[in-house]
């Protein structure tokens, strides 16, 4: 059995320094891997990425995360990814990575996401190049999710994104602003890849459990919805190995 | 013209792009006279950065802040996905 911690936009500021790592110090009694689901900073400036660091690196679990659009401000997205790297935290954007959790291969492919909306409800690249440019990157950020997630070889395959590849864990939000939020085109991306669990963050008002149109599993951890410091969801690899290798 | 939906437009906006706040979901509310701010926020001093930029843009009208700071405790169980 493999547990995987997750929480999404924890949205550190520099005046929170030192308040949120004791709620991490027994993390291995409880979870075998961390997951960071964006909105790590409220202002996306590299004081608030130090905190971040500060807070999540080293702990007794492998910590991997993804970026969120408060992450992205101040234009220092790269700056923020560095930073946390050289401190030991996996940050993913259209990348993957796998531990080995007691011989199991856990494969966590992952990346910031992006809005649009979703079947039959979503923007379109037509129109203004503004209109465009906005459809052309979710297209992009899903194409790359799928290139990661095919890319993966391992027992349990997580999909970790800010931004939401599902309506059902938006229930809560508006629904005009679900464009805003997620985009069907994640979810395309991980209903071709055999994915096992699907954890975003980002819709602060959603409700946490939903799945893709496809039937994989999706979690919205983000914190105000799951008000403690992360959520534990247990997996078990496949006991049938799927028709072609994984 | 003082109409109550551009009012709510305009404070949810700076709550949003004020970097005091940088706040993109807290709700905002206009009942009569009375301004009701609810959602949940990371600690308390953003909770009171809130009430402060709120102030600003709610002329004549009575603040109540219902915003909550988010529990960060460790987790009491774990859901099975299997
Ligand atoms: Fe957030
Ligand atoms: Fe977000």
């Amino acid at each position: 059995m493999i547990r995987i911690g997750a929480v999404g936009d924890v949205h550190l500021g520099v005046d929170m320094r030192g308040t949120v790592r004791p709620s991490y110090a027994d993390i291995a009694e409880h979870a075998d891997l961390l997951l960071l689901a964006g909105d790590l900073t409220r202002l996306g400036t590299v004081a608030e990425g130090e905190v971040v660091a500060d807070e999540f690196a080293g702990l007794d679990v492998p910590v991997i995360a993804v970026l969120g659009n408060h992450d992205h401000q101040s234009d220092a997205e790269d700056k923020i990814t560095g930073l946390l790297t050289d401190r030991g935290i996996t940050v993913l954007e259209g990348s993957a990575t796998v531990l080995d959790v007691d011989g199991v291969r856990v494969g966590v492919a992952g990346g910031k996401g992006f809005g649009g909306g979703f079947a039959g409800k979503c923007g379109h690249a037509f129109g203004e190049r503004e209109m465009k440019a906005f459809i052309h990157h979710t297209e992009e950020v899903a194409e790359r999710l799928r290139t990661a997630l095919q890319g993966l070889t391992a027992d349990i395959r997580i999909a970790l994104t800010h931004y939401s590849p599902s309506a059902e864990t938006l229930r809560g939000e508006p629904p005009e602003i679900f464009p805003f939020l997620g985009s069907y085109q994640l979810a395309e991306a991980i209903d071709a890849s055999d994915v096992d669990l699907a954890v975003h963050g980002h819709a602060h008002y959603g409700t946490e459990s939903g799945t893709t149109a496809g039937g994989v599993r999706v979690r919205n951890v983000a914190q105000p919805i799951i008000q403690a410091a992360y959520r534990v969801y247990t997996l078990e690899p496949a006991a049938v190995e799927p028709a072609y290798p994984r | 013209m003082n109409v109550p939906q551009y009012d709510v437009a305009e404070l949810r906006r700076a709550l949003a792009e004020d970097p005091r706040t940088a706040e993109l979901g807290v709700q905002v509310r206009i009942r009569g006279d009375q301004l009701f701010l609810t959602g949940d926020v990371a600690c308390p001093e953003r909770r009171a950065a809130i009430a402060e930029v709120a102030a600003e843009h709610s002329d004549g009208l009575a603040l109540h802040n219902e915003v909550r700071v988010v529990r960060h405790d460790p987790p009491t169980g774990q859901e099975d996905l299997r």
